[in-house]
């Protein structure tokens, strides 16, 4: 221990507990300044805790609750970076809020949410026992560049870890082309049949043969490129996983329930969020609980129970109806998310909040991307557009472009007036905001309607 | 009157919303009764362009990159090439823009060739220039204000002869040093404007469509449209780009 050790954690310490005075949620400040002082605190304040690490492009966070539900099902106590502060500086206040001044951890176990460019650093330090890789989809390329780079970027973190097992989705091409460039232990998990009736009519990131740039051929597809993929030139296709989905029996509009095998053992299982996406969370949740060893009973109870959490179908009440909030950053989260709302069969009012900060994602041209037309063929369930957010009169204009009448399309240039409206009239809402648009807002809402702090 | 659109390579070349200016372009015909088509030329098609009166071709990711050269040097380039001279309308965002031209360069030193169809190369650089951005058409190219959001790596220079699209007022353009975006070559308009370019900027459409309609029909007209949304969607980046 050095005492450059102790200083980091005490500045950290204190930070946040300054930003606490100032109520202000402490969640990357702190670690920040503990990174700044000292660059390796975070292989530190690690040591003795063992780890999941949970990456990818969509679906890090629900995955990350449900994995957590689980340490819960089976008596672990764990900490989490739950507020989706996924950066190494987010998850290294998260280890040194666990440990003592001398850097002594207090909990064992840690459920890690991480952004795929800083999984490098953040499995490098804290070495973790299993890392799920949820999928690879475009992403910000603000941020990111191409898929390709954030490829390259998880690549590089399960090379940091060897000693990690690795849990890989079978239906994504460009996950599975990861497992022949690694000598980790590698457990694949996927979905066995199509999800949704129909043909799959969105965008493909990766349409071509990441060996040999040859066009795949699908069995089937899921959504998105996921799918039983297979390339007709070099052979390259979707491996057989051990742990899958093997039937849906319910697509509902709270939950899902499906027959999923584990190593060939199979059973029902109730997954407590709607949708496809979520689907997946859950089966990958599956397959890092056996990486990680839980109790199958424990990973069954955690996925018919978990909480969802912080814009994953969260709910807020709002004066006389309830509100769902559905976070979304990229083509394909808001293809799932659009999938959900065109599937309700009551009338709904659905509101669209635009930001393009650097959380955000500076670059909006995603929505181009996205099928908002799905909105239009249930046009009768839509009393109303609402929109709000900085870019508001570009997602103004793609819905006009999706073909929603302009008279059902409300502008509002903010948040008070936007949430006065919604609370004052008596269908339920669904939301979809970009992140910074859902913290603004869970912060309105929860100050009148009430609702937790977002660092709890 | 009718249109014939081709989208070029949309199974390649489909980032950053770029299929939003077939969109556009189909619906503000459409929105003025006038009809049109569009065909999808992919990657393993015949070439045959002959029939079209206007092509889009697109941005597009640096992996599927040898895919597109193969199929260009198949007959698709030449066909292409041949639709330029013959003074049809063509629209090309930012990696289908740089495939007009000479060469690109990558930043390694090695050097990919191109179909050749303008006078411009593209060199490679470690920064990538990205950012929301804005710039003013040359009189020749309708003379409207330009607003999008650029994000390349690739710094564009144009040969004596070639005139640019544009001139920037905020942000990089072709290569962040000469203020010139885009290029002009008969009716082919290169630009590294993504958004998508077009529902934003409804003048440099209509534009677009008219050029294409009077080669066809000399005495064509478009009717103005009611553009409540595009405008406030254009105004909203000119504002913030200009620090109103």
């Amino acid at each position: 221990m050095s005492l450059r050790q102790i200083a980091a954690i005490a500045a950290c310490k204190l930070t946040k507990t300054a930003l606490r005075l100032l109520r202000r949620g402490g969640t990357t400040l702190p670690g920040r300044v503990a990174l700044k002082i000292c660059p390796d605190i975070l292989q530190r304040v690690s040591r003795g805790v063992r780890s999941v690490v949970i990456t990818g492009t969509n679906g890090k966070t629900t995955t990350a609750r449900i994995v957590g539900e689980m340490c819960t099902q089976a008596g672990q106590s764990f900490i989490s970076n739950r507020s989706g502060a996924n950066l190494i500086t987010g998850i290294t206040t998260l280890f040194i809020d666990n440990c003592t001044l001398t850097g002594r951890a207090r909990l064992s176990f840690a459920v890690v949410e991480a952004d795929e460019a800083a999984s490098r650093e953040v499995c490098r330090f804290i070495q973790p026992e299993a890392i799920l890789l949820t999928n690879l989809f475009r992403d910000q390329l603000d941020r990111y560049g191409e898929v390709t780079h954030t490829r390259s970027s998880v690549l590089t973190a399960i090379k940091n870890a060897p000693n990690a097992k690795v849990c890989l989705n079978a239906d994504d091409s460009l996950s599975v082309s990861i497992s022949c460039e690694v000598s980790n232990e590698i457990l694949f998990y996927g979905v066995d049949v199509p999800i949704y009736k129909g043909e799959i009519d969105e965008v493909s990131d990766a349409p071509f043969c990441i060996r040999c740039k040859h066009a795949y051929e699908y069995d089937y597809r899921t959504y998105g490129h996921l799918g039983g993929f297979r390339c007709p030139e070099c052979g390259y296709r979707r491996p057989e996983p051990q742990i899958s989905v093997t039937e849906i029996l319910e697509l509902g509009e709270a939950s899902s329930t499906v027959k999923a095998q584990l190593f060939g053992e199979e059973d029902e299982y109730i997954i407590n969020l709607p949708g496809g996406y979520n689907i997946y969370n859950a089966v990958g949740a599956l397959s890092l609980g056996e990486a990680a060893g839980f109790p199958r009973e424990a990973a069954k109870c955690a996925v018919a129970g978990f909480d969802c959490g912080f814009g994953r179908m969260e709910r807020f009440e709002l004066g006389k109806t309830t509100a769902r909030m559905l976070l979304v950053k990229n083509p394909a989260g808001c293809n799932q998310a659009l999938n959900y709302l065109s599937g309700l069969t009551d009338e709904t009012l659905f509101v669209c909040c635009l930001n393009d900060n650097f959380a955000d994602g500076t670059d909006i041209s995603w929505i181009w991307d996205a099928n908002f037309e799905l909105l239009a063929r249930q046009i009768d369930l839509l009393p109303a557009v609402f929109v709000a957010g900085e870019r508001r009169a570009d997602m103004a204009l793609r819905l006009k472009y999706a073909g929603l009448p302009t008279e059902k399309l409300q502008i509002f240039d903010d948040y008070d007036a936007l949430i006065d409206a919604m609370a004052q009239q008596d269908k339920p809402v669904v939301i979809m905001p970009t992140y910074t648009a859902m913290m603004d807002l869970r912060e309105k809402m929860s100050a009148r309607f009430g609702g937790g702090a977002f660092w709890e | 009157m009718k249109l014939k659109i081709c989208h070029l390579y949309p199974d390649v070349l489909n980032l950053y919303g770029d299929t939003g200016n077939i969109a556009c372009l189909a619906r503000r015909l459409a929105w003025r009764g006038l009809s049109c088509e569009v065909s999808q030329f992919k990657i393993g098609d015949t070439p045959d362009f002959s029939d079209f009166d206007l092509f889009f071709v697109g941005g597009g990711q640096d992996f599927e990159q040898e895919v597109l050269l193969e199929s260009l040097n198949r007959g698709a380039a030449r066909e292409l090439i041949s639709a330029i001279e013959d003074e049809r309308v063509v629209l090309a965002i930012c990696g289908g823009y740089q495939m007009l031209g000479q060469y690109y360069e990558t930043y390694t030193g090695s050097q990919i060739d191109f179909i050749g169809a303008l006078d411009l190369y593209t060199v490679g650089s470690e920064q990538r220039m990205i950012g929301n951005c804005m710039s003013r058409c040359t009189p020749d190219s309708s003379g409207a204000e330009l607003v999008g959001f650029e994000n390349h790596s690739g710094r564009t220079f144009l040969g004596a002869n070639l005139a640019p699209l544009a001139t920037v007022i905020s942000g990089f353009g072709n290569n962040g040093q000469d203020k010139t975006e885009g290029a002009r070559y008969k009716n082919v308009f290169g630009s590294y404007y993504h958004g998508p370019m077009l529902p934003k900027n409804p003048r440099f459409a209509d534009f677009l469509l008219e050029t294409a309609l009077r080669r066809k029909y000399p005495d064509a007209e478009l009717a103005p449209l009611e553009d409540e949304l595009e405008s406030a969607a254009h105004e909203y980046m000119s504002n913030r780009l200009s620090g109103r």
